[in-house]
């Protein structure tokens, strides 16, 4: 009993001095389960909303949710998979991986392995000599690179999409070369544009620097496995690039793993596994993007997360006018969600298979936060 | 009607060209790209996301639809041609790392 006691000392004592917060339980192996209760008529709200298959399913049209998992308090309360899904299945986290990739980032911050201010050549350093060498690691997390990359997907010319360049086609066999072989537009850190190409450098940059001290699996020893993430796949290319802007597979309830560990401010059971004042500085709005977003851009983003916050100098209100204003999200391509409420303990993944526009965040999240009040 | 979404098309498209004003295009084709994604999509679906093979058909479907996809699940490869110049294969890696278009 005295050793216990003074096991649990040790264990709170080095959780304070990690400045973690402390939870009854942590999921690491399953999440608990505290099923929503007296919920009826908001459940039916929620679905009427989020499973909304129109017409024939090879028509495309409508929410085509295929896993939807709400956490409240550390416990999920609501769950329901439909499409041939169910708890055990990965799917495809298309963007959401560029908040994954900017954790890797944070990841190798902490371990000290990488700063933000080091530019990309310092860790690439077949690129030295080129303009690119300006782009910082903190540039590749913010969409601040200015590479003149061209982000678009399968509803506009192939031709000129870098994405679609880069996953499919002359690209797809050395990315990191694919990405670093277009031209600057602009100095880095002083352009704002969406980029999968700048969350596939973070995730290079991250595993170069972490792969050193850690070996080729150092995204699943110090992110994945400490958070149980149990069935992570991170894709690559032929040369070994990590294909962190689009290509990272997780089942839903593993996705909210990763919501928990933002809402827990970088710990996990004690143990800090991003720096402190991380998760802060990534659910801000970036400096590149207060200074520099597009009109059109009315979502801000931080490190790689998209935000409910106002940006005053642009006039632009909080994009979620329904939801609390701290609410944060990673956001994929047809509709995957992973989003973070901090002021209500909620955390909600969806994933689907939209292909007649994604589902709306502030929609979702307002519905889904009814189930848990 | 086409050709009004084609202009608000380029005229987005603009907005991202380089500095001359001129989106940069690349050395692809429809047809490289078509196979490119049926047969990586296809692999990813089928061994990492595990789903059947109906589904996967049906998943990894794009504009033009000329992509002829095989799946090869005991040697979890998927390969995908169209016409007689355009094949793609992609392999599955293992857990942590899926699949790869070769």
């Amino acid at each position: 009993m005295r050793a216990l006691l003074v096991a649990l000392t040790v264990s709170s004592s080095f959780a304070l001095a990690q400045n973690c917060p402390t939870r009854a339980t942590w999921p690491t192996t399953e999440w608990p389960q505290n099923l929503a209760t007296g919920k009826d008529a908001q459940i039916k709200a929620l679905e009427d909303f989020a499973f909304t298959i129109i017409g024939k399913d090879s028509e495309r049209l409508g929410y085509r949710t295929e896993g939807l998992v709400i956490i409240k308090n550390g416990a999920i309360v609501y769950e329901r998979y439909a499409r041939g899904f169910d708890e055990t299945k990965r799917h495809l986290s298309w963007s959401v991986a560029k908040s994954i990739s900017s954790a890797l980032v944070g990841v190798a911050v902490k371990q000290g392995v990488l700063n933000l201010d080091d530019g990309v050549c310092q860790l690439l350093p077949d690129f030295e000599g080129t303009p690119q060498c300006a782009i910082t690691v903190k540039d590749a997390i913010t969409f601040g690179t200015a590479l003149g990359w061209q982000e678009e997907y399968e509803d506009q010319s192939y031709q000129v999409s870098s994405v679609i360049s880069m996953l499919f086609g002359s690209g797809h066999k050395d990315q990191l070369r694919h990405i670093l072989t277009h031209k600057l537009v602009a100095e880095p850190g002083k352009r704002w544009s969406y980029s999968t190409g700048d969350a596939e450098l973070a995730s290079a940059l991250a595993k170069t620097a972490l792969s050193k001290g850690h070996g080729k699996d150092a995204f699943w020893k110090l992110l994945f496995d400490p958070i149980g993430m149990q069935r992570a796949t991170f894709e690559e290319d032929a040369r070994g690039t990590p294909l962190g802007g689009s290509m990272v597979f997780a089942t839903p309830r593993d996705f909210a793993k990763f919501g928990y560990l933002f809402l827990n401010d970088g710990c996990w059971n004690g143990e800090r596994i991003l720096p402190e004042g991380w998760v802060a500085a990534s659910t801000t709005p970036s400096d590149v993007f207060v200074a520099t977003a597009p009109e059109d851009e009315k979502t801000p983003s931080g490190y790689s997360w998209w935000l409910n916050r106002p940006v005053p100098s642009q006039n632009k209100p909080a994009p979620w006018p329904d939801v609390p204003e701290d609410t944060y999200a990673a956001l994929g391509h047809w509709g995957q969600r992973i989003i973070v409420v901090p002021s209500e303990d909620v955390i909600v993944v969806r994933v689907g298979d939209d292909r007649d526009g994604s589902i709306g965040v502030n929609e979702l999240t307002r519905l889904s936060l009814a189930v848990t009040r | 009607m086409k050709n009004v979404l084609s202009l608000v098309a380029f005229a987005l498209l603009a907005s991202c060209a380089d500095e001359n004003g001129t989106p940069r295009t690349y050395d692809n084709n429809d047809l490289e790209l078509a196979v490119g994604n049926s047969a990586r999509m296809g692999c990813s679906c089928m061994f990492v996301m595990e789903m059947d093979e109906a589904y996967c058909r049906a998943w990894v479907k794009a504009s033009p639809d000329v992509a002829k996809v095989s799946f090869d699940v005991a040697n979890k490869r998927v390969q995908s041609s169209a016409f007689i110049s355009w094949a793609a294969t992609a392999r599955f890696v293992d857990e942590k790392k899926g699949c790869i278009l070769e």
